[in-house]
């Protein structure tokens, strides 16, 4: 490829780089809205996270992956 | 495993990387103070001989508030919020905890080394990425084993969805790992010279403009990635919990994370605009600085409502005040650095002292008012005593918010004072000014910025020793505290 | 799919992961071939050359000065013709500077001389009475690193291609042999033109002092 190929194709990359962001970018803020709306998530809970982290709190959403914790 | 009852979490690495990140900051501040008189009055740089001098000491500075002191910080509040909000204790894995301790074993000895080599003039010269190759490897041993650590902690926790302050460690991570490695591609040369020379010298891998594409796309994400998003993990804890008030709104945070990821990386070339990169990508350089916009503010935004109602904190907890303050200051570096990164403005801007100005304000006001915060937020936790002195810490507060605020304005005369003497043509397009005239002008600027440095300095003074007394002098806890640290 | 991603730390990292590379990949990668070509008539630096390039690295003049012109009126006034990509194709590391406390070095050598700078490395004062850079005293006494220079050139020449003669090989032998029929007899001319003359004995001597390899970079930047 000549430098100016490959500087087209640059841009090229870039732009379409740039829109697939875009919209992966406001389809996720749609998402996040709507599933709050519909009642499936509920994204704030979260915050709590930062609250309610001793050991020994209570936990918010259990790890499925260590079953056999002997915690619970 | 341990039974419920004993199982706590374990602060012994917190602590150690708090003492590193206090005599770290100490010593690098210190320098700091020192070059920046030495600017005002050239004469201080005989103090040491050869390794005295500003040009060696300047790299020393750099580096050790950056690698020493800011890294120190990371990973101190690394280990103390990772195991919080995954809810896993490291005494709960004997592996993790024992490289935890190998990893700062090894930090120590790059330290160590990064000093000794610095101080001696042994540089890559490339800005913040000094070290030599040998230095280059030992930090990459260092960061996977933060890795390991980092995901095998993740892979015990209790909690199934990670909290935003991870989000943002992970990305810390990644980032400087994949940039590092790019960056520090390096050949030693007694490989390829028959054993000639030092073992310890190296070609870079780039050359030119090249180099420089690398190494900006590497010095800017420095900054994105240890000024800026372990900074962030770090007030979406630590001012949540020791305010008692959730973050203001989660999807905010969530967003500005992404919005964050995406545009950061595009906006490296705003440190070579008018130089000879492409110019298409310093237009997109410009751009993307200004977008950044958005994202920053978010998530400053977002830290400043989650205190809404709340006000009252600011007046009767000096850490608040802290935090409050870091986050303004974070708005004020990000709206300046996109006006710095226009074009037109940094033609005017670009190699004044406007840039370190710019640079300060976000460090001072942001970055270390965050990691001292931090560090005095877990004070009390990990060494279960009250911290020492409140009115003490009211004091560095205001100390050293006067400290940054003379360093920053000081420094925006100077640089834009200096970006239009260099310019400055007369009636027939000759130019006026000698380039030595625009420095003799720079002196009083200097002065201020030295004394606003050394205030600044006086509160990181009373920080160590704050938390030296908290350590051991405070008045025991029985009970860990839940939100707000009890002080005296 | 971003539910899915949030309870993944995994694929989250990799997401994270792509989304940086993506545009690292794109901003630089294919720049290389273009950039890499040198202007017309570039020479590669000579050992002493190099050696001085140390001698700017180890003292960190990069601190304070950049190389790297403009292309502003006021800027082409003051040091001479913009910079141009080409220039640079043996720079490694690139030396452009962020910072400029003093003024840019990029074409120094159109308008100093070796005396000017051996008056100014020993005192800056001297010449420049206002100035706030620090003495470098030591660099005439301290010895270059010539065989480390030397080293890097065999490197940059095997590795990147270097154009440098036959001469430049691997190898203690090799390295004498330039030492003696290039280096010093360079160095002498340099130190001569310095105009000191226990610089001049120094070389004779077959030592060249650090501020003699630095000049010698710094004539060369032009
Ligand atoms: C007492 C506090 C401090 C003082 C007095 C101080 C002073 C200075 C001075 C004089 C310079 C050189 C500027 C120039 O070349 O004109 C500098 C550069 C720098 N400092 Fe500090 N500093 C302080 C704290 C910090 C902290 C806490 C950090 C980071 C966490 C930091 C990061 C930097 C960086 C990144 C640069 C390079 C800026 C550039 O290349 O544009 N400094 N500092
Ligand atoms: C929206 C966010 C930001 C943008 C768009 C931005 C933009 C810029 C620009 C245009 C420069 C000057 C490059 C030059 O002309 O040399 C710069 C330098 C710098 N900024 Fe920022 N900035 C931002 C936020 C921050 C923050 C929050 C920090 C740190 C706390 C920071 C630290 C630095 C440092 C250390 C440099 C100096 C690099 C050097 O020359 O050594 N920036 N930034």
């Amino acid at each position: 490829m000549t430098s100016v190929e490959i500087e087209q194709l640059r841009v090229y990359l870039y732009v379409i780089g740039a829109g697939v962001v875009t919209v992966i970018f406001y389809y996720y803020i749609i998402y996040l809205y709507r599933s709050e709306k519909k009642g499936e998530k509920d994204y704030e809970k979260y915050g709590k996270l930062a609250l309610d982290d001793e050991l020994d709190s209570e936990i918010l959403e259990k790890n499925p992956k260590l079953e056999n914790d002997k915690k619970e | 495993m341990q039974s419920n009852a004993t199982l706590e979490y374990d602060y012994s690495i917190v602590k150690l990387y708090m003492w590193t990140a206090v005599i770290f900051g100490i010593v690098g501040m210190t320098i700091g103070v020192l070059i920046a008189s030495q600017l005002a009055f050239p004469s201080l740089n005989y103090l040491l001989g050869e390794y005295g001098t500003f040009s060696r000491l300047r790299p020393l500075h750099t580096n050790v508030v950056i690698y020493g002191f800011t890294v120190s910080g990371i990973f101190a509040t690394f280990y103390y919020v990772g195991q919080r909000v995954l809810k896993v204790s490291l005494a709960e894995s004997k592996f993790l905890q024992a490289l935890t301790k190998l990893q700062f074993g090894l930090y120590l000895i790059a330290a160590t080394g990064l000093v000794i080599s610095l101080g001696m003039g042994i540089t890559a010269s490339k800005e913040y990425a000094q070290m030599e190759w040998p230095l280059d490897a030992l930090i990459v041993v260092i960061w996977v084993i933060w890795g390991i650590v980092m995901f095998g902690l993740i892979g015990l926790r209790r909690e199934k969805t990670l909290y935003i302050s991870m989000w943002y460690y992970i990305a810390t991570f990644l980032g400087v790992a994949m940039l590092y490695l790019f960056n520090n591609a390096e050949v030693p040369t007694i490989f390829f010279s028959g054993g000639l020379g030092a073992w310890y010298h190296s070609v870079s891998m780039y050359a030119g403009t090249n180099d420089a594409l690398v190494q900006w796309w590497w010095g800017h994400n420095a900054v994105a990635f240890v000024f800026t998003v372990p900074i962030i993990a770090m007030i979406y804890y630590y001012l949540p919990k020791e305010s008692g008030q959730a973050v203001y709104s989660y999807k905010l945070s969530l967003l500005s994370f992404w919005g964050l990821m995406f545009i950061y990386l595009w906006a490296g070339s705003h440190h070579l605009l008018w130089s000879t990169v492409p110019d298409w990508m310093q237009t997109m350089g410009s751009v993307f600085s200004v977008v950044l916009i958005l994202p920053s503010w978010g998530s400053a935004i977002n830290m400043l409502l989650t205190m809404k109602g709340e006000w009252n904190q600011l007046t009767e907890n000096p850490l608040i005040k802290f935090m409050v303050l870091a986050s303004t200051f974070y708005m004020l570096s990000t709206l300046e650095g996109p006006i710095q990164a226009v074009k037109s403005v940094n033609a005017i801007a670009h190699f004044t002292d406007w840039i370190p100005g710019h640079v300060h304000d976000g460090v001072l006001g942001w970055v270390a008012f965050m990691i001292m915060s931090g560090i005095m937020h877990m004070s009390p936790r990990v060494f279960k005593r009250e911290i020492y002195s409140k009115s003490l810490l009211e004091s560095q507060f205001w100390i050293q918010t006067i400290g940054v605020v003379l360093y920053f304005t000081s420094m925006w005369i100077a640089g834009i004072t200096q970006g239009m003497m260099w310019r400055a043509v007369d009636e027939y397009g000759n130019l006026v000014y000698s380039f030595i005239d625009t420095v003799s002008v720079l002196h009083p600027y200097y002065t201020i910025r030295a004394v606003g440095g050394l205030l600044y300095l006086t509160g990181v003074f009373m920080f160590a020793f704050n938390v030296f007394k908290t350590a051991t002098a405070g008045r025991r806890l029985e009970q860990e505290p839940r939100y707000r640290s009890p002080m005296a | 799919m971003f539910h899915w991603l949030e309870k993944n730390p995994f694929f989250f990292a990799v997401g994270v992961f792509v989304v940086i590379a993506y545009a690292g990949v794109i901003e630089i990668l294919p720049n290389f071939a273009e950039k890499a070509r040198p202007v017309k008539g570039l020479k590669p630096y000579t050992v002493l050359q190099l050696a001085g390039k140390e001698v700017y690295k180890k003292d960190n003049c990069i601190a304070c000065h950049s190389q790297l012109i403009r292309p502003f009126k006021s800027e082409t006034d003051r040091y001479g013709h913009y910079s141009l990509s080409g220039e640079y194709a043996y720079d490694r590391p690139f030396l452009w500077g962020s910072k400029r406390t003093g003024p840019d070095l990029h074409r120094v050598g159109n308008y100093r001389t070796p005396d000017w700078h051996a008056n100014h490395m020993w005192n800056p004062k001297s010449v420049v009475p206002d100035s706030i850079m620090p003495a470098y005293k030591h660099q005439f006494t301290n010895v270059a690193d010539l065989e480390t220079a030397y080293a890097e050139a065999v490197t940059v020449k095997k590795v990147f291609g270097t154009p440098y003669g036959p001469d430049i090989a691997p190898g203690k032998a090799a390295y004498e042999k330039e030492l003696k029929t290039k280096i010093l007899p360079e160095a002498l001319k340099i130190a001569k033109r310095m105009k000191r003359d226990d610089l001049v004995k120094m070389v004779e001597a077959g030592k060249v002092p650090e501020v003699v390899a630095l000049v010698a970079y710094l004539e060369k930047l032009k």
